[in-house]
């Protein structure tokens, strides 16, 4: 595991770490993808569909079309720490 | 410099948001506002711990296309997550259709210069929309309202030749929306998005060019110039020699030309995964069958039987299935046994004529098809004549009022009974004795008797009824 | 001595103590512990009771783990760039229990964002083991189970994605319980890993797990995973006969070739407990799971839970909510709060699981793992056809000391300190009681059973520790403090 990939997935994800970080983080991954190999060790894994769900369930209902529990503005903005209109503000989104 | 003949391909994405109450995985409402966050819920936003739920209207409404578009529809519904940031995704990610898209490998006919040409369908898929921000010089604003609104995305395979033949697609695809009343499809409030892939092969070539995504047009008339100025600018790099990129361009309308906005090699990998809250929901065979059977007639079908069966000219054809509430009001008419091709002539000259003088549609006239089949009753049966038809239009349209009580009020009702209008013929005969022995002479007089007959009538007598009753008359 | 449930009850209703002043010694004893254990992120001084309740939870105040949302309260996930967020909307396990009169006294610390297994990562600091405070308590849900082995609280609501109730319960000697998965309803707390996420409860002995989960249980409409109501009052069976029940144990988790001595220590409690299991007339059985299968438990949890928490916490960007970052464009304000807001030990995870998840290493790193999964699960199933549950160590040995490290590729680490994930990844409902002690440290035992069986694994855990002396203990310096 190099450096440059870490670094590259840490800035997709949107933060940075500091140098001396990474170290651990590749030591890590080092550790982790040993593990990871234990996985691909066992016989007959591609005939197995991956599982998603602890357990299927049986006939899921989906919602009914009905307007409920809508936000008030205020509740909205609460926890935004820049707001102006009633809109959540932020500096210019360059397209 | 030897100018090469390419041929263009392309691809649409189409994302096209659902009617519903509420959205698709919340229970905010879903309608168009202009109010900034009046329809918002804690599950749009994000916010930690919230869940989503699947709503039936929408699923509903998506089998309802994928049937409408002859797809594949699966067993099993499953949701997948695309993984991205943005200000407009405050999950981080958007719950969209991956693995078992509501539908797969379905077509549109498209009909374009009179030729049919069958649109491959790749998938269509339910997935949710994002929220708007608003660009201000300094600053951008969240606007949370659009988001989590059911959007349907279909992705057709790239079997295009030409612009028109995208637009006729885009259209096509649009009034599939209107007639399953699935969706508004407004492009003015941005319901029906598009992305357009273009390529280019040279002539003979089996192999497709490399691929240059537009993303986010607007409106069909963009599309066709987006298409048009790419496959210029394609065709240029080509002639020279030169390599087309694969990347994502911008279109911008007011300048007419593609922008670059990533590259190949800044394509995001968006990391798609099953949703683990949304479980794998059966799609019951029945409720397939029920919603099959919900779909009426589409405009393809209607074209169809409008120009063979009730020989109608296409371009009238084309009229009145261009707008469902048209369509559905012609046929109304005809099942009130309405003449086919009486009531086009109608639909398609006065009556889209007075649409479109006072900007209404046709579910807001006072004319209703009843009337309608009346008023043409009442001019074919002679029982007024067909100026007086005009007028009778009219003031139906202006009060609403049955075309019989409208010719009554204004005394109207032609006479075309035998008895009455030999009286006022002979009448008129007794009143004109002199002039009989000139018509016997041979002299033009016969017109001069029928002024004074629909003098006498206010002009209500029958006129050819008239005109054979007073031959006889002075035959005699 | 810290009363149980039922004891408050009998009080309420006797009139012999009041709901407020059970609140005011609850909050009192949490005042007086918060220096030396760090159990609270809130400590809640108003008493709110909804009075109209004839439940069972009516006025019995407990404590919320801090990564359920509580509108109006501040709720941090005990994590930075939530350090100032107070949600606008109520989880539906809170609306459940202020509901039955239930009265909340504080939200508690847990590993940042439930990630992680030893109670040492929360923004707010460590929290300390009330048996030894050298020693940690263990997580995620670290306060929770602290707060209910000091005798603050009766019982405490936690969340388990790898056994983040269940390990913790072990090490502080108290009773943890996680239900089957959808039993209780998962909206409002705030996700680690979706699919193996649960709700659970901490408590002094099974009965009193069994009040709450009759209370807290129940289909959700808001969670599409929740299970239908099972319509069962978790009481009226808890002290069925067990004689005929059928357990069994994994004979590989339970090597000890190396003589480690503390694993020696916990394999002879273990004996000890298959020995009142069998006095319940319970018989246990030993049966073999492939190695290579267990050794990849504790890879395949990292691989699905860091895959789903990288997509799970892709909203904390303190764009609408959260600690807002700095900058001159939105992208630098996201990296700014994210680069601030997360500590290095949950961005190393985030890079994980973004890395299993890249198009490239998917197939062979992240679905892989969910084949793991399916195989393991199938096993356990397989299983459960012959038994009634699995019967096993919480932990290979006592709560470890702070800075105390482990071998991560060991044997011993990637089994016996891992195998309850098994519970998570087939959503067996699971619980550990206390089993007794090493050192004068807390030993716990753990019983799975099977999906939705809830109550038999009730019943199982309540009539097995009737025949131990651990019902209802305190921690050591909680009773001697009081």
């Amino acid at each position: 595991m190099d450096k440059e990939t870490l670094k590259m997935l840490a800035n997709k994800l949107m933060f940075t770490m500091k140098e001396e970080e990474y170290k651990t983080l590749m030591d890590e991954f080092d550790i982790i993808l040993k593990q990871m190999d234990l996985i691909g060790n066992i016989p007959d894994i591609d005939k197995v569909e991956p599982m998603t769900y602890p357990f299927m369930l049986d006939n899921v209902s989906l919602r009914e079309d009905k307007v409920v529990d809508e936000l008030e503005i205020d509740e909205i903005l609460v926890n935004s720490g820049s707001n102006l209109y009633n809109q959540v503000k932020l500096p210019k989104v360059v397209e | 410099m030897v100018r090469l003949m390419y041929k263009t391909v392309i691809g649409l994405e189409v994302h096209c948001e659902l009617k519903s109450n509420s959205k698709n995985f919340s229970t905010a409402r879903n309608s168009y506002s202009t109010i900034p966050n009046s329809n918002v819920s804690v599950v749009d936003l994000g916010f930690p711990g919230i869940l989503p739920v699947v709503n039936k209207e929408a699923v509903k409404n998506s089998i309802k296309m994928a049937i409408a578009m002859n797809c594949e529809i699966p067993e099993y519904l499953t949701f997948e997550r695309k993984n991205y940031f943005y200000p407009d995704l405050p999950k981080g990610y958007q719950i969209t259709q991956f693995k078992h898209p509501i539908g797969t490998n379905g077509y549109v006919m498209i009909n374009v210069n009179g030729e049919e040409k069958k649109i491959l369908i790749h998938d269509t898929h339910l997935e949710e929309d994002t929220a708007s921000l608003d660009h201000y010089p300094a600053y951008s604003l969240i606007d949370y309202n659009r988001c989590g609104v059911p959007l349907l995305e279909t992705v057709t395979e790239p079997c295009m030749n030409s612009a028109d033949e995208a637009v006729a697609f885009l259209e096509g695809l649009r009034s599939i929306f209107l007639y399953c009343d699935t969706s508004y499809a407004r492009s003015d409030r941005g319901q029906i998005r598009c992305d357009v892939n273009v390529s280019l092969m040279k002539e003979g070539d089996t192999e497709l060019g490399t691929k240059v995504e537009m993303k986010n047009i607007n409106s069909f008339s963009s599309v066709k110039e987006a298409i048009i100025c790419e496959v210029k600018r394609q065709s240029e790099i080509l002639d020279k020699g030169g390599k087309v990129l694969q990347e994502t361009r911008r279109f911008d309308e007011a300048e007419g030309v593609t922008y670059p906005m990533r590259s190949k090699e800044d394509a995001i990998d968006y990391k798609y995964f099953t949703d683990p809250n949304l479980p794998p929901i059966k799609i019951d065979k029945e409720w397939i069958e029920d919603i099959r059977k919900s779909i009426p007639k589409l405009h393809n079908e209607r074209f169809r039987i409008y120009t063979s069966e009730y020989s109608i000219n296409e371009k009238d054809a084309y009229t009145i299935v261009r707008d469902k509430n048209i369509s559905d009001y012609y046929e109304e008419c005809l099942s009130l046994s309405g003449d086919p091709k009486l009531v086009s002539n109608w639909l398609t000259g006065s009556v889209i004529g007075y649409l479109n003088k006072y900007s209404l549609t046709i579910d807001e006239i006072k004319m209703r098809p009843k009337m309608l089949v009346e008023l043409i009753d009442l001019i074919n049966s002679g029982k007024i004549s067909g100026k007086q038809g005009k007028e009778v239009f009219e003031k139906v349209m202006d009060t609403g009022k049955e075309p019989a009580v409208v010719i009554s009020e204004l005394g109207l009702s032609q006479i075309g009974d035998e008895e009455t209008i030999r009286g006022i013929v002979l009448e008129v005969i007794d009143e004109n004795k002199a002039l009989v022995d000139d018509y016997k002479n041979g002299k033009r007089v016969f017109d001069y008797f029928i002024g004074q007959i629909m003098k006498k009538t206010k002009g209500r007598a029958n006129p050819s009824l008239a005109s054979k009753i007073l031959k006889e008359e002075l035959d005699k | 001595m810290a009363l149980s449930i039922k004891e408050m009850r009998e009080k309420i209703d006797s009139g012999s103590v009041s709901s407020e002043e059970l609140f005011t010694e609850s909050v009192n004893l949490a005042k007086k512990y918060q220096d030396k254990y760090n159990p609270f992120v809130t400590i809640i001084d108003k008493y709110e009771i909804d009075k109209s309740s004839d439940s069972n939870l009516s006025g019995i105040p407990y404590a919320l783990k801090d990564n359920i949302s509580t509108k109006g309260i501040l709720t941090t996930a005990s994590s930075n760039i939530l350090k100032n967020y107070v949600p606008v909307y109520d989880a539906t396990i809170y609306k459940k229990l202020k509901e039955a009169g239930a009265v909340l006294m504080g939200k508690t610390v847990l590993d940042e964002l439930a990630m992680g297994g030893t109670g040492t990562t929360g923004h707010t600091g460590v929290v300390k083991n009330p048996w030894n405070s050298e020693r940690l308590i263990g997580g995620s849900s670290a306060g929770s189970a602290a707060s209910v082995a000091l005798g603050i609280v009766p019982f405490a609501i936690g969340s388990d994605t790898g056994d983040s109730i269940r390990k913790p319960a072990a090490y502080g000697g108290v009773v943890g319980f996680k239900p089957t998965y959808g039993r209780i309803s998962r909206y409002g707390l705030f996700a680690f890993a979706s699919s193996l996420d649960h709700l659970g409860v901490f408590a002094r002995n099974t009965y009193d797990v069994a009040m709450v989960m009759n209370v807290i249980k129940g289909h959700d409409e808001r969670d599409m995973t929740s299970l239908p109501d099972d319509d069962k009052n978790y009481l009226d069976t808890i002290d069925n006969e067990v004689a005929g029940k059928k357990l069994f144990y994994i004979k590989e988790i339970l090597d000890n070739s190396d003589n480690d001595k503390e694993l020696a220590k916990v394999i002879d409690n273990f004996s000890m407990v298959i020995k009142k299991c069998e006095s319940l007339g319970i018989e246990v059985c030993e049966e073999s799971i492939d190695k290579d299968l267990l050794l990849a438990l504790y890879p395949t949890y990292m691989s699905i839970s860091c895959a789903e928490v990288t997509s799970n916490d892709a909203n904390l960007t303190g764009i609408h909510f959260g600690v807002r970052g700095e900058g001159n464009t939105p992208e630098e304000i996201i990296k700014d709060a994210r680069t601030k807001g997360f500590s290095e030990l949950i961005k190393r995870r985030f890079v994980l699981g973004s890395y299993i998840l890249q198009k490239e290493n998917q197939e062979k790193l992240f679905l892989n793992a969910c084949r793991i999964r399916r195989m393991v699960v199938d096993k356990i199933n397989d299983l459960f056809k012959k038994y009634d549950g699995l019967i096993m160590p919480a932990a290979s040995g006592i709560a470890p000391k702070f800075g105390e490290g482990t071998d991560k590729l060991s044997d011993k680490y990637l089994m016996l300190d891992n195998h309850l994930v098994i519970g998570n990844f087939g959503g067996f409902p699971s619980i550990t009681i206390p089993s007794g002690f090493v050192d004068d440290m807390p030993l716990g035992i753990n019983i799975t059973g099977r999906v939705c069986e809830d109550d038999v694994v009730l019943n199982m855990a309540y009539k097995l520790e009737n025949t131990m002396d651990y019902v209802n203990q305190v921690a050591k310096d909680g009773e001697i403090d009081v």
